[in-house]
């Protein structure tokens, strides 16, 4: 292992794990500290700033699309001033239309939602709080993040070629996908798209392998995994779900770039395009292939994707509540259990998202079982996030509002998920708005949210003990609470009468024609939801060089291990030894103590005085 | 007393095995596919080439050289050692060798990259495994330079006590045995699927 | 120009915002941060229950408002539709009142318990009673929809019942349109292949010319017409990518797929007339739309569907040409040019 440069010299005993033998002090370069930095820290921070970036690209086209859907017959100059061909005279060609919706889908779902949240916190909070000095593998850890950067770089390559960028879904679904002639983003664009989930996906990997080694094997003293935070349980089993899934992802990708660039047939077959059969350079025929086998394997992956961005956020949120309703998180064990089930069924349900593809009927039924059966863990959940409000001490601190914010939006848009589970309603619903506003609720805000939550309650440690403004967090987050909604509840009233998604106009058909309003209604709260983010963009990165300074080591009353580092912890988090754990991290208001740290020992407990206050709740 | 309290198995490895199941996970996807495809039907059979057969004999020597070459280096033998390492090499760019042989022969038995998608799975997952296995070489040739450089002998009097010396030489036999199982297993998968 | 003030003047106000937030950060610290934390636990409290409040009044009054568009509060216009109906407010009913629920009494929570620093927490960590009761309602309300759900699935998804006749239609789907292909007085599709295609010589579809069942076989023209109370068995295939073939208001939908044929059998029970009495709307028509991402033009893949009384249809495949009849009609009309070329009638 590199450089282990921690910034406490005093230390220098001898129990350190054989890894360290090689202790070395080596002067730290503005490269080496910040840019091809393996502290855990300044990685977490790499995810951070470069997931907001992409944040800010990825609503910004959903901006732009919804300006061409709630106001069809309107140009807006500003377009063709933006994007030039691609908006003649202000209206958005209808091609570049799906390649925002496309790339709008990608972005949020991979590069903010997965490693934005989870790369940002797994890599921030895994040492910190199950007290190591950094990853099992650092330079993996770094790597993880510079494969990130690659992907990223490439897709914003595709952004500005010729030819446009993918403009096939984010499923990128074959035969549309494969071929160049069927839509102007299967040529250059997908190939760079391809190879941007390629790289993307060795990313998770070399990150996700890390965290599991990380969590199984380097707690400290007395961190038993029972007594771990249930941020780091979620973790967890995020790594796991994206270790086993993402490499099948890969596979789909290397199959689709046969198909592709080889000739090869896996998932085309008997296809007249353009006038003319398809045929490979030998002047074959392309026989053979199945492009359900393509939505298999994607959504073997795709499917746990949700989980993977919704897991971090659970964790997150079951963190949070605890710590500021200072009430233990009810049913802690209970709470794990159904983290481990939602990931052992999260890898039994891909084909409900094909239920209407081809696929037998008799598959089908059997994915509906499991589909519905998710519903009992996500209720056990809810139901514990509210047992654990009831009779609480509630301080509504920023990350607080985020985390009541999050559990209403994920009752709100799982509950949907029940009626899209149910194939025989699917039928109705299946690609209709109704899947839009229900994923968009239950994964892409709810995740935004207990993102928002990560973001405000461990920003002093993710920025050298600087806090951000409370008053415009506030305000951030009734905009864009009461915002989600007015943008996505009306679109279950779209999904009702059956208006199918991925319409560039809805003028063609009657029975999607007739909602004008509601379309204007979600266009605006979008763009009033995409400039209230600049609420928070404002105040992140002013906060991050010219924030209020936390002046208690333990702001919001934590009991976890990561505020027992420094204000600004240096390279291997505590100076000298990692203190050792006694109990779990929920002991809030136990025995007329309000907080409990985890390094606190029984005899330790005999010295402090209990604030005994009348009565408890 | 160790700060890591409940490591038992070193990080690194665990980390290594985690990853080897992730391959585990992509090459099961990659031929359950081909089963999933295969049961669809329109599915052209052919016999798999014998050269694989040979190829499969090779990778088993070169495993064996690797687990000659560990344990000469564990008995402090080092030439063993590097003869060892040395082999384990010659024997995979042999089976390299032996792969693009095999798909020669596929080609002149009639069956095409391009083909029926019964061919197509074939070149492509032997192609994954022969790059998973190129990576192993490298990682191999790293090793067999680093045990060529001199060490100070003061220092290397000092790691006789470090419990990991090895690591790097485990690592890189864990992921070598793997690559070969996973042929091993490839081999059968085909064999029985193709005739 | 109008968007440049536009965004200016947003990023005054948010200027403008920023600046009060920084001032009323400072104005808490002059009034005693204990004093400034509690008013503001107070109005996010209230402003919780607000939310609450409103946001159900809101919900359940704009659900009201849209209602009449909700395809499942109509009368179901194909048979299975009516199963389908009963589904749906089977799920609401379960899901409704747990929606109104834990909103609640997690902002009800959040209102009754704000921090007050005389008390402390109720500590409370586990109740595995608990747990097992709100583990066991949902797993039967589930088990109960997953068993209606399968059952309604595997029937609509399931054969045509045996004692019924069925009308076997095909549909095709290219970029960007939809091709319906009707079986003609023998009931029975002809072969058809890709292979076979050939638009130049009047083969647009790839129709086996060898295949007899082929020759009564026509394509609807301008809107497709199908009758009332029979089932129909939707062959659907594609040409190209994948589409999905979308009937609104008959719960149909189902992907097109190159290279493998798929199917949906439904029955429509309301006629194009019907509906229009009874929704009251006189220009109403049944649309037959495409439902997977196929290119640029996906959003405009349109075709009208009649369904009118079984004499009607009839009627209306009377008036259809088969396309090999076309066929055959301009080939003997070439033939009368060009004597010498007997070769294409000779093959019909």
């Amino acid at each position: 292992m590199a450089s282990t440069d921690i910034n406490v010299g005093t230390h220098t005993h001898d129990d350190h794990h054989h890894d360290h033998h090689d202790d070395h002090h080596e002067e730290l370069n503005f490269f080496t500290k910040y840019v091809f930095s393996q502290d855990h820290k300044i990685i977490a921070r790499q995810f951070l700033v470069t997931g907001v970036l992409w944040a800010v690209i990825g609503v910004a086209f959903s901006v732009l699309f919804r300006l061409q859907l709630g106001w069809p017959d309107e140009s807006f100059p500003i377009l063709e001033t933006l994007l030039g061909g691609w908006a003649e005279g202000g209206k958005l060609d209808p091609e570049f239309y799906y390649a925002l919706v496309t790339m709008h889908g990608t972005i949020m779902v991979f590069f903010v939602l997965t490693a934005g949240l989870s790369g940002t916190f797994s890599n921030l909070l895994i040492p910190l709080q199950i007290g190591a000095r950094d990853m099992a593998s650092p330079f993996m850890n770094m790597l993880s993040y510079w494969f990130f950067f690659i992907a990223g770089v490439i897709m914003l390559i595709s952004l500005f070629i010729q030819t446009g960028p993918a403009s096939g879904g984010w499923t990128a679904y074959p035969p549309l996908s494969a071929l160049p002639t069927a839509s102007s983003g299967s040529g250059l664009g997908m190939t760079l798209w391809l190879a941007s989930m390629s790289m993307f996906v060795v990313s998770s990997l070399l990150g996700g392998l890390n965290y599991v080694a990380t969590i199984l094997n380097m707690r400290t003293k007395g961190m038993t995994m029972m007594r771990l935070p249930l941020t780091i349980w979620a973790f967890f089993f995020t790594a796991v779900l994206g270790v086993l899934s993402f490499p099948v992802l890969l596979s789909a990708c290397i199959l689709l770039i046969f198909d592709r660039h080889m000739g090869t047939s896996f998932y085309l077959s008997d296809i007249w395009i353009q006038g003319e059969l398809l045929t490979n350079s030998a002047g074959e025929i392309i026989e053979g292939g199945s492009p359900i086998l393509y939505q298999h394997l994607f959504w073997f992956l795709g499917h746990p994707e949700v989980y993977i961005v919704i897991l971090p956020a659970m964790g997150i949120v079951s963190h949070v509540m605890a710590t500021n309703a200072k009430k233990p998180v009810f049913g802690y064990h209970a709470m794990v259990y159904s983290i481990m089930a939602i990931t052992v069924l999260g890898f039994l349900v891909w084909a409900h998202h094909m239920f209407l593809s081809g696929m037998n009927p008799f598959a089908g039924s059997v994915f509906t079982l499991f589909t519905l059966l998710i519903a009992v863990p996500s209720a056990v959940k809810v139901f514990n996030w509210i047992t654990t409000l009831w009779k609480g001490n509630i301080n509504f601190t920023p990350a607080m509002m985020f985390s009541i914010g999050f559990v209403s939006l994920f009752i709100s848009g799982g509950l949907t998920g029940i009626v899209l589970g149910n194939p025989a309603l699917d039928i109705g619903y299946h690609d209709t708005y109704y899947v839009i506003a229900h994923f968009h609720i239950v994964m892409a805000m709810a995740a935004g949210f207990g993102m928002f939550a990560g973001i405000y309650h461990w920003f002093p440690k993710l920025f050298n003990g600087r806090m951000m403004n409370a008053n415009m967090a506030y305000l951030h987050f009734w905009v864009t609470f009461i915002g989600s909604y007015c943008i996505f509840w009306p679109m279950h009233y779209l999904g009702e009468a059956g208006v199918p998604r991925r319409y560039f106009s809805f003028s063609e058909f009657d029975f999607a024609n007739g909602f004008a309003d509601l379309n204007i209604f979600i266009s605006v709260a979008a763009i009033v939801v995409f400039f209230a983010q600049f609420l928070f963009i404002i105040n992140f990165f002013y906060s991050i060089f010219a924030g209020k300074k936390m002046e208690k080591l333990n702001p919001w009353g934590s009991n976890s291990l990561e505020w027992t580092t420094p204000i600004v912890p240096g390279h291997g988090n505590w100076v000298g030894k990692i203190p050792e754990v006694f109990r779990w991290p929920y002991d809030f208001s136990k025995d007329g103590h309000e907080i409990t740290p985890q390094t606190t020992s029984e005899k330790d407990l005999e010295d402090i005085p209990a604030v005994k206050r009348i009565p408890t709740r | 007393m160790a700060e890591y309290y409940y490591s038992k198995i070193h990080p690194k490895k665990f980390a290594l095995w985690l990853g080897l199941g992730s391959i585990i996970m992509m090459f099961a996807g990659l031929t359950s596919a081909y089963i999933v495809r295969q049961a669809a039907g329109d599915w052209v059979f052919y016999k798999i080439p014998e050269v694989f057969t040979y190829s499969t004999i090779v990778i088993v020597l070169s495993s064996l050289m690797m687990i000659l070459s560990i344990r000469a280096a564990k008995q402090g033998n080092k030439s063993l050692h590097r003869l060892g390492l040395l082999g384990t090499i010659l024997f995979g760019f042999v089976f390299t060798l032996l792969q693009f042989r095999g798909w020669d022969q596929l080609t002149e038995i009639g069956v095409r990259l391009t083909g029926n998608p019964s061919g197509s799975f074939l070149y492509l997952i032997s192609g994954i495994h022969l790059a998973h296995l190129l990576g192993g070489i490298l990682v191999l040739l790293i090793v067999f330079i680093k045990s060529l450089i001199k060490k100070d002998p003061v220092k290397e009097i000092l790691e006789t006590s470090n419990p990991d010396r090895f690591l790097g030489l485990e690592l890189a036999s864990t992921y070598w045995h793997f690559v070969g199982v996973l042929w091993i297993y490839l081999f059968c998968f085909f064999y029985y699927n193709t005739i | 120009m109008y968007s440049l003030i536009g965004i200016l003047a947003v990023a005054l106000l948010i200027l403008i915002l920023f600046q009060l937030a920084k001032a009323g950060e400072y104005l808490g610290l002059l009034k005693g941060e204990k004093e400034a934390n509690d008013r503001n636990n107070q109005v996010q409290a209230t402003l919780f229950l607000g939310t609450l409040v409103f946001g159900m009044i809101g919900i359940f009054w704009s659900a009201w408002y849209y209602s009449d568009a909700f395809l499942f509060l109509r009368t179901p216009a194909s048979e299975h539709g009516g199963a389908v109906k009963n589904m749906y407010f089977w799920t609401l009913g379960a899901i409704l009142p747990i929606f109104v629920l834990t909103h609640a009494l997690l902002f009800g929570f959040a209102y009754i318990y704000k921090k007050d620093d005389s008390k402390l927490s109720f500590y409370y960590p586990e109740n595995n009673k608990l747990e097992l009761i709100w583990m066991a309602v949902p797993a039967v309300v589930m088990v109960f929809l997953v068993l209606e759900g399968m059952r309604n699935w595997l029937k609509i998804m399931g054969p045509v019942p045996e004692d019924r006749t069925v009308l076997v239609i095909e549909a095709t789907a290219q970029q960007f349109k939809w091709d319906l292909r009707f079986s003609g007085l023998d009931g029975k599709l002809g072969g058809k292949s890709v292979q076979l295609m050939d638009p130049e010589n009047g083969n647009p579809w790839g129709q086996d010319w060898d295949d007899k069942a082929n020759y009564d076989d026509f394509f609807a023209k301008d809107s497709i017409v199908l009758p009332v109370n029979v089932p129909v068995l939707v062959k659907i295939n594609s040409l190209d990518v994948l589409h999905s073939f979308y009937l609104p208001d008959f719960q149909v939908k189902m992907d097109a797929v190159p290279g493998i044929p798929t199917q949906f059998w439904f029955t429509p029970i309301k006629t194009t007339e019907q509906r229009r009495v009874e929704l009251n709307q006189p220009d109403y028509n049944y649309e037959l739309a495409c439902a997977e991402l196929c290119g640029k033009a996906h959003f405009n893949m349109r075709r009208e569907l009649f369904i009118v009384e079984q004499d009607q249809y009839e009627d209306w495949v009377k008036r259809q040409e088969p396309l090999y009849k076309t066929l055959k009609a301009s080939a003997s009309l070439e033939e009368e040019v060009e004597e010498s070329d007997e070769t294409i009638a000779a093959e019909y």
